[in-house]
């Protein structure tokens, strides 16, 4: 019975890690190329997230089921193999079924195949843990990812255009920050997200 | 013998998740590469039908049509000709390439049906600054090229951009996108013509 209990509480815990206290972005600073370059509106950054998801959680599957017959100085070479293959497989889903998100995210579909967030949980958690815990911790970070994802993209797309969705929040006398959607935008708004980040976690301390 | 059982049983996982992987890959693609290339065809019809109304139908002309392209290099273009209800030609499309100010610009470039006069343009892809240079998509800018001259266009600073003419008027603060939009309509619509002329498609001037 307390086994079992043990056994719920850390597939709790990894779940909470990928949210908040090992957050990608936040935390770990990992994948910060789509991070800025993704974030100039919700949509786009939406999409990406779910592309990580989904790569994230397959990868991290396959590398969990092979983890006993890695051989130590081949294991990186698997992992870009099977992160690569699903990537395209996302790739190649995007531009049948939402071609015009695809022409939007460009180049960084297929650079989630480099993404560090992926290739650090298959050799920190996927090849050292069973199958579960592995989907559990990918679902987290994945949806993690994504959350901090659309928060970014919230505040950029709210600044620079006064939308959300196409659904007009701003009051009409708002003069839209058209530098908020250039990397500019990204930058400063990265920044100051980390920082806000930094002050909570460091009262909470 | 050693050496083979060695490289094996170090390399056996490798090996077949390639295959696994690749056949994965092969079996998604062959699946959707035909909904893939029809959406781009609908993505440059609808483009197209926006410049030219009557057009409900798009063939792809057997002749090839070679022209230089503004960095001197050859290159193949596509021509469709587009068909109405009727079954008659009301126009003429194609794609057309040039760099812009941070990347290239990719256009879809309409002609009416004895090129004559342009019929308009649409941007398929593009990465100028936002809020100057991605103006080349607004209606304000593409407006002017509706009905211009099929020849050389001019660009100018002053103007009326509401007369339709040969003189497109630049978007201000975004010059160098406004010129390269000019050069690559020109050029493209310039040297097209000559060829099409030459292999007998369209009739010469009057």
């Amino acid at each position: 019975m307390t086994n079992s209990n043990a056994k719920t509480a850390r597939y709790v815990q990894t779940l909470i890690a990928g949210l908040w206290r090992e957050n990608p972005v936040f935390r770990l600073l990992l994948g910060m190329c789509p991070t800025l370059a993704v974030t100039a509106a919700v949509k786009p950054a939406l999409t990406m997230g779910c592309c990580v998801i989904f790569v994230l959680v397959c990868s991290n599957i396959i590398v969990s089921l092979m983890r006993n017959l890695l051989k130590p100085h081949l294991r990186i070479l698997m992992f870009t193999l099977t992160i690569a293959t699903f990537v395209t497989i996302a790739d190649l889903f995007l531009k049948a079924f939402v071609p015009r998100m695809s022409e939007m995210l460009g180049p960084y579909v297929p650079l989630i195949i480099v993404n560090c967030i992926i290739i650090c949980r298959a050799e920190a958690c996927a090849s050292k843990n069973p199958l579960v815990v592995s989907v559990i911790d990918a679902i987290g970070m994945g949806v993690g990812f994504t959350v901090t994802l659309c928060v970014l993209a919230t505040v950029r797309e709210l600044l620079s255009t006064g939308k959300i969705f196409e659904a007009q929040l701003m009051p009409d006398a708002f003069v839209p920050w058209a530098a908020m959607s250039m990397p500019v935008g990204a930058f400063i708004t990265l920044g100051l997200m980390l920082s806000l980040v930094n002050i909570i976690t460091s009262r909470k301390a | 013998m050693s050496k083979i059982k060695y490289f094996v049983q170090q390399s056996w996982l490798l090996i077949v998740a390639s295959f696994c992987f690749g056949l994965l890959i092969a079996v998604t693609s062959a699946a959707l590469s035909p909904r893939i290339r029809q959406n781009e065809i609908n993505k440059r019809n609808r483009l197209v039908s926006l410049l030219l109304p009557e057009a409900k139908n798009f063939i792809l002309i057997e002749e090839q049509i070679e022209i230089q392209s503004l960095q001197r290099k050859k290159e193949n273009i596509e021509i469709y000709r587009a068909m109405s209800d009727a079954n008659e030609c009301v126009g003429w499309s194609f794609e057309a390439v040039g760099s812009g100010f941070a990347d290239k610009i990719k256009l879809v470039v309409a002609v009416d049906k004895d090129f004559g006069k342009i019929a308009g343009f649409d941007v398929l892809s593009s990465n100028e600054t936002p809020g100057f240079g991605d103006q080349i998509k607004y209606d304000y800018f593409r407006g002017q090229f509706k009905g211009a001259p099929a020849g050389e266009l001019k660009l100018v600073t002053v103007g009326e951009p509401d007369e339709i003419d040969s003189k497109i008027v630049a978007i201000s603060g975004a010059t160098i996108s406004s010129e390269a939009v000019i050069e690559i309509v020109s050029n493209s619509v310039t040297q097209v013509k000559g060829q099409m002329q030459k292999k007998g498609i369209i009739g010469n001037d009057k």
